[in-house]
C-alpha cells in the first residue's frame, strides 16, 4: 500500500496549485507608489515583529560580523580581483540557481517566466561559458527573473509568520527563511562539487565575499544615514521584497 | 387589441432607449474629447525631468565643484535640486498624520531641517559621481501623480531609481525617490514614527539635529 500517500500528496499539490491560480495576482496594486495609501500610515512592514529584542541582538551580531570579518575580507578580495572578473563570478553562482528559480516559477503558475528562466540557463551555460557571462540579458534581452520558494509559498496562501533576522543571512520572515533554506538545499543537491563535504561551505563563503565585494560601502552608507538602522533595514527589506515580487512590469 | 397596445408601448420604449442611447454616446464622445484635452494640457513628466537631471549631472561633473569647500558643494547641488523637488510635500509625507498636529512655524522648521538632513546625507555622494549616465526607462501617470523610472548606469552596474511626482500647476515636482524599490520617504517615515511615539516632536527635532552635526563631522574628517 505504498503508492497511496504519494498519490494523496500529488493530489494536495494539484489542489494547492489550483488555489494559487485563483488567489494569484491580486497583490500587485497594494504597494503602488502613486496611490496615497502607500504613504498613509507608514506601515510597510505589515508583518509582525514579536521577537524584536532577539532580532535586534542578532542584527547587532550580524553588524559586528560584517564590520570585523566580511567587510575587510571583501575589501582585500576586491583589491586582488578586478570588478569585471568579480562580476563574472557572481554571474556563475547566479546561473547555478536558475533551475530552482524555473521550478518556483512553474509552481507559482508563471509558465512564461519559467520557460524564460530555463532559456536563460541554457543560453548562459552554453554561450556564456558556464554562466560566467549573462549573454541572455545582453544579447537576447531576457533580463534576470526572480522567483523563490518563499514567494511560491506566498502564492499558495501561506502567511509570512513573523519577521526574523537570521544569523549571517539577515532579514527574512519565518516563511521566507524556510524557503531560502529549502531553495539552497535544492541548489546544493545538483551542484557539481556536492560530493565533497567541505567544498559547499567554501564555495558559499566565496559567493558571499564576492557578492559583498560588489557592494562595498553601501551598507555603511545606509547605516550612517539612518536613525535606527534596525528599523531602516527592516523597512528596506520589505520594500525591496515587494518590488522583486511585483512581476507586472516584466510581463 | 392588446397586441396593438403592447406594440405601441414597445415602440415608445424603443425610441426612449434610442434617445438615451444617443445621449450616452454623445456624453462618451464629449468625455473622450475632454479627456484628450486634459491629457494634452498635462505636461509630460519625462520631458520635464530630462533637462533637470541633465542639469544636476552637469553640476556634479563640473570640475570647479570639487575645488570649493564641502558645504558650498552641497549648497550648489541643492540649489539645482530645489527646482524640481518639493521638499514641503516630502516633509509632509515623511511625518504622515503627525504633520497636521504641527503649527505653521513647526512645519516650516521641520521642512528646513529635513531638507538640510538630505543635503548632508547626499553630499557624500558628490565625490562618488564619476560620470554615471541617466537612462530613462519608462513613466506612469495616474491623475496628478506620476512616476519617472530611470537607470543610473555605471561601468559595471546600473541602479534603478524612480522619481515620484505630483503635478503643481503645469510643473511636475518630485516628492519621493525610490532606489532599488526602497522609497526614501517611506523608510524615514517608519523610523520617525518610532521616535515620535517615544519622544514626541521635540525628540525628533533633536535627533535630526544630532544626525546633521554627526554627518557634518564625518565630512570634515574625510
Amino acid at each position: 500500500m505504498q503508492p497511496k500517500p504519494i498519490f494523496a500528496l500529488l493530489l494536495r499539490c494539484c489542489l494547492m496549485l489550483c488555489v494559487s491560480f485563483l488567489i494569484g495576482g491580486g497583490n500587485a496594486a497594494a504597494n503602488d507608489f502613486l496611490s496615497d495609501d502607500a504613504y498613509a500610515n507608514g506601515e510597510t512592514a505589515q508583518v509582525a515583529d514579536p521577537i524584536e529584542p532577539v532580532n535586534r541582538a542578532i542584527f547587532t551580531l550580524n553588524d559586528k560580523f560584517y564590520i570585523w570579518v566580511l567587510d575587510p575580507v571583501a575589501t582585500g578580495y576586491s583589491k586582488v580581483l578586478p570588478a569585471d572578473i568579480r562580476g563574472c563570478i557572481g554571474n556563475f553562482f547566479y546561473n547555478l540557481g536558475e533551475p530552482v528559480r524555473s521550478v518556483n516559477c512553474l509552481l507559482q503558475g508563471r509558465f512564461r517566466d519559467s520557460g524564460l528562466v530555463l532559456s536563460r540557463f541554457a543560453l548562459n551555460t552554453i554561450c556564456g561559458v558556464f554562466g560566467l557571462a549573462d549573454t541572455a540579458a545582453h544579447e537576447f534581452a531576457i533580463p534576470p527573473i526572480s522567483a523563490t520558494l518563499g514567494e511560491t509559498l506566498a502564492t499558495w496562501g501561506i502567511g509570512d509568520g513573523f519577521y526574523v533576522v537570521a544569523p549571517l543571512l539577515g532579514p527574512s520572515t519565518v516563511r521566507d527563511l524556510t524557503g531560502t533554506v529549502v531553495d539552497s538545499l535544492a541548489m546544493a543537491s545538483y551542484y557539481p562539487w556536492s560530493d565533497d563535504e567541505l567544498s559547499p561551505y567554501t564555495l558559499t563563503g566565496v559567493n558571499t565575499v564576492n557578492r559583498t565585494s560588489l557592494h562595498l560601502g553601501e551598507y555603511d552608507q545606509l547605516k550612517s544615514l539612518s536613525f535606527d538602522p534596525y528599523i531602516a533595514f527592516r523597512n528596506g527589506y520589505f520594500q525591496m521584497r515587494s518590488k522583486t515580487r511585483n512581476h507586472s512590469q516584466t510581463k | 387589441m392588446w397586441f396593438m397596445i403592447l406594440d405601441r408601448r414597445c415602440r415608445r420604449q424603443g425610441t426612449q432607449f434610442f434617445f438615451s442611447g444617443l445621449l450616452v454616446l454623445v456624453v462618451i464622445i464629449f468625455g473622450s474629447f475632454l479627456g484628450q484635452a486634459a491629457a494634452a494640457s498635462s505636461p509630460d513628466p519625462t520631458e520635464q525631468f530630462r533637462p533637470f537631471l541633465q542639469k544636476v549631472t552637469d553640476v556634479l561633473a563640473d570640475p570647479t565643484l570639487k575645488t570649493v569647500p564641502k558645504k558650498e558643494q552641497s549648497q550648489r547641488v541643492i540649489n539645482v535640486v530645489r527646482e524640481r523637488f518639493d521638499f514641503r510635500e516630502m516633509s509632509k509625507r515623511v511625518l504622515g498624520q503627525h504633520w497636521r498636529s504641527l503649527n505653521t512655524q513647526e512645519q516650516a522648521q521641520f521642512e528646513q531641517l529635513f531638507t538640510e538632513l538630505l543635503q548632508y546625507a547626499y553630499v557624500g555622494k558628490i565625490d562618488e559621481y564619476t560620470g554615471q549616465q541617466v537612462e530613462f526607462t519608462q513613466q506612469r501617470i495616474k491623475g496628478d501623480r506620476a512616476e519617472v523610472q530611470t537607470l543610473l548606469v555605471d561601468a559595471n552596474k546600473s541602479i534603478p531609481i524612480s522619481y515620484i511626482l505630483i503635478l503643481r500647476g503645469t510643473q511636475w515636482m518630485a516628492y519621493d525617490v525610490v532606489v532599488e524599490g526602497v522609497s526614501l520617504v517611506r523608510n524615514y517615515m517608519e523610523q520617525f514614527k518610532e521616535i515620535l511615539l517615544k519622544d514626541g516632536y521635540p525628540g525628533l527635532v533633536k535627533q535630526i539635529e544630532n544626525k546633521i552635526s554627526q554627518l557634518e563631522q564625518q565630512q570634515k574628517q574625510s
